[in-house]
């Protein structure tokens, strides 16, 4: 895979790089447009701009301090209805590119055309947290990144252990910004068109002037390596807590008590695509009998009900897709860590059904494939008790 | 002397249209009885059951959700049942992670001509909970 | 100069209890459960073992109204428009028995206006309001804060002022005093609400269901002179709210810049009742060929796409029903101050039809009516 692997020309740092690498892109045709993130006009945000004009990408940033959006949930959107006509780059997150590519197994995006451009993700802060002070939080992004210091993050971001190529999936580029000084970065392509975008701007091996990249690669894999397996602990470690923080009616109703049912964590979600949520829609809307009834049953009901029953059944939806992104957690106004909760339960399910979501188009859906004989243990076993009562009755 | 307030679980039995609701009509042919605080309830196939309803009783109130359809390789729409297998994983997944008892949820083939298996596996089920207790759940006014 | 808030409020008909205005709620409501006079009570209610989170409840043990019980009726907290609520309780039927409701007035007129809209019913609907001092924004709510703010609050209140840290679109509220209520507390301005407490009872039901509370009968209204500098004070504030809203089109793209397209500005308002919104429906979702001509028109578009026009759009929907509660400024993740805005372009809108929503059941919403000679100016 590291093969035809490339030297990203940086002289500035890599984030001036990859957007002179992309206008360059642009104005020889590789690409007819490029979906980057883009600063507002106010300078107090970031958004998703599909971008022709190369002009736009002065305002461009590759590796943005925060994610108001999720990209996958971007490329959902653009490519919901149909293939692009024309080929189209998208500089992404790896948990991006993962919910991109859960959306493409769900019918709900078409990566025809588009080619996935993903980096090194030190992670995001907060939105909170820096629409408070842009300036300032993107300065502390800046030295958080400098230091590979997750601690300002988000919380998922914090556990994150799929921040790279190796974990990540092989998308068409994989940008490695890791291990290298000075802003210098590799460019690895993921696949055949990865390969191609490579040669087609003059980037290969044998192109590589500065003869540093076999070293170059080796830094970059075995810091990424070396980083995996710290957060990979890390992640381990805040799992097994996070359960005994929330395990129980008792701890889980806590976590989830303040909750207002906006649903936002629903809305934001990349891989929450249903147009009308189950959880909004006239099943759960029921003559005033039935409330009445539930409340007389328990002395109260929490109005408007159903939120413990919203945020399992939303797992029960999306968990086995769930791309431990924290845009859930993010958008909510209540400072639930809903992120770090269905993160947990993410791994969790896609432990048990044998699944990693966003690793591969080729990887079918969990719900949708199964094998003739796999967990039996979810089978509860009848003849044991049988015999065990004929033995006991003889 | 206080009298003791038995606790009479409330079971929902789910079963699916062919087998699962077969083997309780096989059940009645037999004169068999299961107990009476097992809400049988019919599902097309245990595949098309949702996760959610499986979830939403525990929430309202039962203490336990059992769930029966076909045995493998007999499911009338040929693969319902697997896809239920996988589906159940998801749902026993999630409520072991949230220490929500997993156990209170039980998946069991039960073939048409199966009548005992069914009541062994209501009266069985019945008991179960019992040990299990009352779910903590179904007091919860704030879910 | 907005009409007098205080006029048709109150019943001359009125309750002064011996007990402060927490204890008389609670004790109305544990009776009228107790008693079996209505079947539930919608009111805020502490949720979880750790009591930290608070939820609208329909309660029906009357233990929940005890002093140490879990209700929390007059808490300065809005953690869902009550008059949403109402109308989901009765969306899909009316009440079969009676259910009491403690809710602010912006509530009961959202709550009004939805019955405009065929959203619910009024059928066996008790309200139960006050006059407003208004709620914390629901930030507040979060680390345990609110119990600290409490005293202070009760303090203003009873000098007939709002706490600075009240939700900006409470302290520009002109709809204080609520209309259409069967109760209503007087609590702006009332002087030793710890120890008493005045119930107006504007209507029959709500004189038999308040028999079994002592007290002293007030046969006059009371004394509108704090409401009335309430309503200057709020106005002035209103005024000054409003005029710092970013405007023209720089100013819409600045402002809804930070959008981040959650919709929960919509999801939590309470006028927004569509089952599908327009702007979540497949009409609202793009073609290949529309991204495209975009790209070859403008160089660059933005995705998703529609920012403003789901803000613009949702504007020419709802608000000329907007109650300003508020639940969209502190729903949003981007700290857009949404419901300013929303307010400032409602103001606006309701005056053009000289309409003040949830006022009367009976007041027509102007864009479900025309009169045949009007507008002259807007067609030519």
């Amino acid at each position: 895979m590291n093969a035809n692997a490339a030297v990203l020309p940086t002289k500035e740092g890599f984030e001036p790089a990859v957007i002179q690498w992309l206008k360059e892109a642009l104005n020889r045709n590789v690409f007819e447009a490029v979906l980057i993130p883009v600063e507002t006009p106010a300078e107090d945000s970031f958004a998703y701009l599909l971008i022709k004009d190369p002009k736009f990408l002065d305002l461009a940033s590759p590796l943005p301090p925060i994610m108001p959006v999720q990209g996958g949930k971007a490329i959902g959107r653009l490519t919901m209805r149909g293939d692009l006509n024309k080929r189209v780059a998208a500089i992404i997150r790896p948990c991006e590119a993962r919910a991109a590519i859960e959306l493409t197994k769900l019918k709900q995006a078409h990566l025809t055309n588009l080619t996935l451009i993903t980096l090194d993700c030190p992670g995001v802060l907060p939105l909170s947290d820096y629409l408070d002070d842009p300036a300032a939080g993107a300065a502390r992004f800046r030295e958080a990144v400098e230091q590979d210091n997750r601690s300002p993050m988000r919380p998922t971001c914090q556990i994150c252990h799929r921040f790279s190529l190796a974990e990540a999936p092989a998308t068409d580029l994989h940008i490695g910004t890791l291990g290298n000084d000075d802003g210098a970065a590799v460019i690895v392509p993921g696949s055949l068109e990865g390969e191609r975008i490579l040669a087609q701007m003059g980037l290969t091996e044998d192109g590589d002037e500065s003869g540093n990249l076999p070293e170059m690669l080796e830094r970059w894999s075995t810091r990424a390596e070396q980083l995996t397996a710290t957060q990979t602990e890390r992640r381990s470690e805040a799992h097994a807590q996070l359960q005994e923080q929330v395990a129980g009616a008792d701890r889980l109703l806590d976590i989830f008590g303040s909750c207002i049912n906006c649903h936002n964590c629903q809305r934001v979600c990349p891989v929450c695509y249903c147009r009308q949520c189950y959880f909004e829609s006239t099943a759960l809307k029921l003559p005033p009998e039935n409330y009445l009834a539930r409340a007389a049953s328990k002395g109260a009901l929490r109005f408007a009900p159903d939120t413990l029953l919203f945020h399992l059944g939303r797992a029960s939806h999306m968990a086995l897709s769930c791309v431990s992104c924290g845009a859930c957690e993010d958008a909510c106004p209540m400072d639930i860590p809903v992120g770090q909760v269905f993160s947990l339960l993410a791994d969790g399910a896609q432990e048990a059904l044998g699944y990693v979501a966003g690793r591969s188009v080729e990887d079918a859906l969990p719900l949708v494939a199964y094998e003739m004989d796999e967990l039996h243990d979810v089978e509860q076993a009848y003849v044991e008790i049988y015999r065990e009562q004929e033995v006991q009755d003889a | 002397m206080s009298e003791e307030k038995t606790f009479v679980p409330s079971i929902v039995y789910f079963m699916c249209s062919w087998c699962g609701s077969g083997g309780a009509e096989t059940a009645a042919a037999h004169h068999l009885h299961y107990p009476e605080n097992v809400l049988p309830s019919r599902v097309n196939c245990t595949g098309a059951l949702p996760a959610v309803h499986i979830l939403r009783p525990l929430i309202e109130g039962a203490d336990g959700v059992v769930i029966s359809g076909c045995h493998p390789g007999d499911c009338h729409y040929d693969d319902g049942n697997f896809r239920a297998r996988r589906r159940i994983a998801l749902v026993k997944s999630l409520l072991d992670t949230l220490g929500l008892e997993p156990e209170r949820v039980w998946f069991r083939y039960v073939a048409h001509g199966e009548g005992r298996r069914f009541v062994d596996t209501a009266a069985a089920f019945n008991e179960h909970i019992k040990t299990l207790g009352p779910n903590p759940l179904k007091t919860r006014s704030d879910t | 100069m907005p009409e007098a808030a205080t006029s048709s409020a109150f019943a001359t008909q009125g309750l002064r209890t011996n007990q402060g205005a927490e204890e008389t709620v609670r004790q109305l409501l544990r009776s009228l459960l107790q008693s079996g006079q209505v079947e539930a009570v919608l009111a805020l209610g502490k949720t979880g073992t750790d009591g930290k989170g608070v939820a609208y409840s329909l309660f029906t043990d009357p233990d929940a109204f005890a002093v140490d019980g879990e209700a929390v009726p007059l808490l300065p907290y809005m953690p869902a428009n009550g008059g949403g609520l109402l109308s989901r309780l009765t969306l899909e039927g009316s009440l079969p028995g009676p259910v009491a409701a403690v809710i602010r007035p912006c509530e009961l007129q959202a709550f009004i206006e939805l019955m405009k809209l065929n959203q619910g019913s009024l059928d066996n609907v008790f309200l139960i309001s006050s006059t407003c001092g208004g709620v914390y924004p629901l930030e507040t709510g979060l680390e345990g804060h609110l119990e600290e703010k409490l005293p202070a609050y009760w303090r203003s209140i009873e000098q007939g002022e709002l706490d600075e840290a009240a939700r900006p679109t409470c302290r520009a509220c002109e709809s204080f005093a609520p209309e259409g209520a069967d109760i209503t507390i007087a609590l702006l301005g009332e002087e030793g609400l710890d120890e008493q407490c005045s119930l107006y009872l504007n209507t029959e039901r709500a004189a038999a269901f308040a028999q079994r509370l002592e007290g002293t009968i007030l046969d006059a209204e009371p004394d509108g002179t704090v409401l009335e500098r309430s309503s200057v004070e709020r106005s002035a504030f209103r005024e000054a709210l409003f005029a710092g809203v970013e405007t023209g089109l720089k100013g819409l793209v600045e402002t809804f810049g930070r959008c981040i397209g959650c919709h929960g500005c919509k999801t939590v308002c309470p006028i927004c009742y569509c089952q599908v919104c327009h702007f979540d429906s497949h009409e609202c979702e793009r073609e290949i060929a529309y991204y495209e001509g975009e790209l070859q028109r403008k160089g660059g578009l933005r995705v998703p796409p529609d920012t403003v026009f789901f803000q613009l759009g949702r504007m020419a929907h709802m608000a000329i029903s907007c109650v300003g509660c508020g639940m969209c400024t502190d729903v949003c993740p981007a700290d857009i101050p949404v419901s300013t805005i929303f307010s400032k372009v409602a103001a606006s809108a309701q005056a053009t039809f000289d309409y003040v929503p949830g006022r009367a059941l009976a007041e027509e919403i102007p864009l479900r009516t025309f009169r045949e000679d009007e507008f002259a100016q807007v067609a030519t």
